[in-house]
């Protein structure tokens, strides 16, 4: 119900993916914000062993 | 500290800043004619007709701001850097050389216009794509001298300070000379043509050259209420995050209807629905500045140029985000794409985005030129800003009743037919817009003549001895 | 543990401008990728095997062309060669271009070449918009090969290609509006293959672009 078949002219991993508004556009936004909690945290754990040189 | 002495890369960018400031008068004059036209359609017809005209008002806009870009970069480089601009020489050789191009470039597109059907107009006369018109041999001419402009700034940083600012202008103007070459070939697809041609004027006016923009706004911000560096330096690389996260893939905005796939749809309505919030942060930071350090007691170091930088991020937020915003989703832009919309978009956002921090980073450097410790606003430099900014906004609220129009009437009730577009063109609420568009454009012109006439003033002035600066900070 | 603060760390949105700019690359040109390979012009092998295109082969000159609500798409497509049954294209009902339906595919690309050539020699986009984009000053030319006016004028001209051919070659002597083209110097050949761009144009799948266009005619004016 909620999977809509693809309608465009050819249809690929992307088209597949466009399923109405948000689907592609979360998936990417995913895929870009996710990994930037690992940043921070990785971060952090170098700011409390005091591995970053202060600029 | 270098004193009041200018660096030889500043007097370079003092070079830059004074063409740009004279195309920026032949942009409004270009202007002008287009918009006579709009109401006389008989003004100039077969001299210099519509399209010429409003080829020259983009151009030399284009032009101007790069100008005034190269300018702005070559004037903050010896200063953050710490040490002249290495190459100098080969960066003066390139100015002359591309305002030499320029000229021929514009010469050929007031005199000769248009060409016959074949690759040699291509090459030598205009490639006739929006905004990228300039033919073949000047687009390789730019991009030598853009690469001349980087080995100054490369080499420059490489063997001075490498500060935050500086290390986000060099990854963005790589960028920003890169994506030229986007633009640079002929196909018979004219799909495959808007395509690339999109990634050379949406990466570069929503991605490169905001992040341009708020480099040189932290720059200003030092120099005009002495902001923390570091701070400043934190709000730029979070600038940076957001305007590339959605700037680069909002790109799929324009891929909506030019034969791209649907997938488009999706993501270009909702990147491009956050290219707004870094604006939204620049304006707030600025602001925030502002407060701080008026409640310490701190004076404003330059009120022109910190004045056009609030008008800077007010206009880009209003004119770029929210504008922008109103017809980014696919539902609405099926019926405002290729009417007025994009027109009143574009004046605001241009102006706001674009040519009001230029503007301050010219009195930026007119004050340094005049070795004052402040710079106040003059009387004629109030005017100006004041004309200027009214106009344009006024400017961008006529386009929109006539653009409104437009979509309703010829898209929304005649389905887009030649029938449509000239019963549009002809309705009295469109019409008037386009009257006041020419109003508020003379107001526009008037600001522009006390701006000129303030800065001639201000860049007259000789270095200034010990006394004066006493009196100018007083 | 000392206590740290990462979200007012330079380096930490340094880092992370860092990445979201490289991901959002990444992903754009992998994007461009596959949508290249959508908008490669199709060749008449595909038009003869009824292989939908979003850019047809220019040969796409050779047959009639419509422009008709898809229910499946959900918009207005492209149809060539006369609609069946549910709604697609046929690729079957040929239409005389110049007097001629057979031109082959060195042909017809040699004509669009001169036509695309032409467009942009001449500043076209300067006034008009194509596929919407361009400036404002005169009518949108995506579908102008199926505008409604052309039909009208037509019959006098003996085909609508002709009428517009002769339009291009000397637009003020057959101005429609006071706001009138300029005579720009273009060629009985080069009008030929502006036209010929026109139609093929005319035939790209725009997802819908321009709305209802030709649909409804002579509507509800908000001032008269």
């Amino acid at each position: 119900m909620c999977i809509e078949p693809c309608r465009d002219v050819v249809c690929t991993f992307w088209s597949i993916l466009n399923q109405g508004p948000m689907t592609l556009t979360i998936t990417l936004h995913t895929l870009i914000v996710l990994p930037m909690v690992w940043i921070y945290f990785d971060e952090k754990k170098k700011m409390e062993r005091g591995d970053i040189p202060t600029e | 500290m270098h004193g009041n002495r200018l660096y030889e890369g500043q007097k370079l960018a003092l070079k830059y800043y004074f063409v740009a400031m004279v195309l920026f008068g032949a942009q409004l004059l270009f202007g002008l004619l287009a918009a006579i036209q709009f109401l006389y359609p008989d003004f100039l017809f077969g001299i210099l007709d519509f399209s010429i005209n409003r080829m020259v008002h983009i151009n030399a806009l284009v032009v101007w701001l790069l100008y005034a870009m190269i300018g702005a970069v070559y004037w903050l480089l010896p200063d953050e850097a710490q040490r002249e601009v290495v190459g100098i020489k080969f960066g003066n050789l390139a100015f002359y050389v591309l305002t030499a191009a320029v000229a021929v470039v514009v010469l050929v597109y007031l005199f000769i216009q248009v060409g016959p059907g074949k690759e040699s107009t291509i090459w030598f006369i205009t490639e006739g794509r929006e905004y990228i018109e300039a033919p073949r041999w000047a687009d390789i001419g730019i991009v030598a001298v853009v690469l001349i402009f980087l080995y100054n700034v490369y080499a420059t940083v490489m063997s001075g300070q490498r500060t935050g600012i500086l290390a986000v202008l060099m990854a963005d103007l790589i960028a920003l000379a890169g994506l030229y070459l986007a633009g640079m070939f002929y196909t018979d697809n004219i799909a495959i043509d808007q395509y690339w041609w999109w990634w050379v004027v949406h990466l570069w006016v929503e991605a490169t050259w905001e992040v341009y923009v708020a480099a040189v706004g932290g720059y200003i911000l030092m120099k005009t209420l002495n902001a923390n560096r570091k701070v400043v330096e934190m709000w730029l690389w979070i600038e940076v995050a957001m305007m590339f996260g959605s700037g680069i893939l909002g790109l799929g905005h324009h891929y909506f209807w030019i034969g791209t796939p649907e997938y488009w749809w999706e993501i270009g309505a909702l990147f491009s629905a956050l290219e707004p919030v870094p604006l939204v942060g620049l304006f707030v930071h600025v602001l925030y500045d502002w407060g701080k350090e008026r409640g310490k007691g701190n004076q404003i170091n330059n009120t022109p140029a910190f004045a056009w930088l609030t008008v800077e991020t007010f206009g880009n937020f209003l004119g770029a985000g929210v504008w922008g915003f109103m017809h980014t989703l696919p539902q609405i832009n099926l019926y405002t794409h290729g009417t007025q919309w994009p027109a009143a978009h574009g004046h605001l956002a241009f102006f706001g985005a674009y040519v009001a921090i230029l503007i301050g980073a010219i009195y930026l450097a007119l004050q340094k030129k005049a070795g004052l410790e402040k710079l106040k606003m003059s009387k004629a430099g109030w005017w100006a800003i004041s004309l200027i900014t009214v106009g344009v906004l006024f400017m961008t609220v006529a386009l929109t009743l006539s653009a409104y129009t437009q979509t309703m009437v010829e898209r929304g009730m005649y389905g887009a037919t030649w029938e449509g577009y000239f019963a549009a063109q002809a309705n009295e609420w469109f019409w008037q817009g386009m009257c006041w568009r020419l109003i508020t454009g003379l107001m526009v012109i008037a600001g522009y003549a006390l701006l000129m006439y303030d800065m001639i003033r201000l860049a007259k002035k000789a270095p200034a001895s010990e006394a004066e600066v006493s009196t100018a900070a007083a | 543990m000392e206590k740290v603060s990462v979200w007012s760390s330079n380096r930490f949105w340094r880092r992370s401008a860092t990445w979201v700019t490289g991901v959002s690359a990444v992903l754009l040109i992998l994007l461009t990728f596959d949508s290249m390979a959508q908008m490669k012009m199709g060749t008449a092998a595909d038009l003869k095997n009824k292989v939908d295109k979003r850019i047809p082969s220019p040969t796409v000159i050779n047959y009639k062309i419509d422009y008709q609500l898809s229910r499946a798409r959900g918009h207005e497509v492209p149809i060539i060669g006369g609609m069946d049954a549910n709604g697609k294209s046929k690729y079957e009902v040929k239409e005389k271009f110049f007097g001629r339906d057979n031109y082959s595919e060195e042909e017809a690309r040699t004509l669009i070449h001169k036509g695309k050539l032409t467009i942009q020699a001449k500043n076209c986009m300067d006034c008009h918009t194509f596929l919407g984009n361009g400036a404002y000053y005169a009518p949108d030319l995506t579908k102008a090969w199926l505008d409604p006016t052309w039909e009208t004028l037509a019959p006098a001209y003996g085909g609508k290609e002709y009428a517009i051919a002769a339009f291009l070659q000397n637009p003020p002597a057959m101005a429609m509006h006071e706001r009138k083209m300029p005579n720009l110097g273009i060629t009985k050949d080069e009008a030929k293959a502006v036209v010929a761009y026109l139609k093929f144009m005319s035939a790209i799948d725009t997802n819908g672009f321009p709305r209802n266009f030709g649909k409804i005619k002579g509507a509800v004016n908000a001032w008269k």
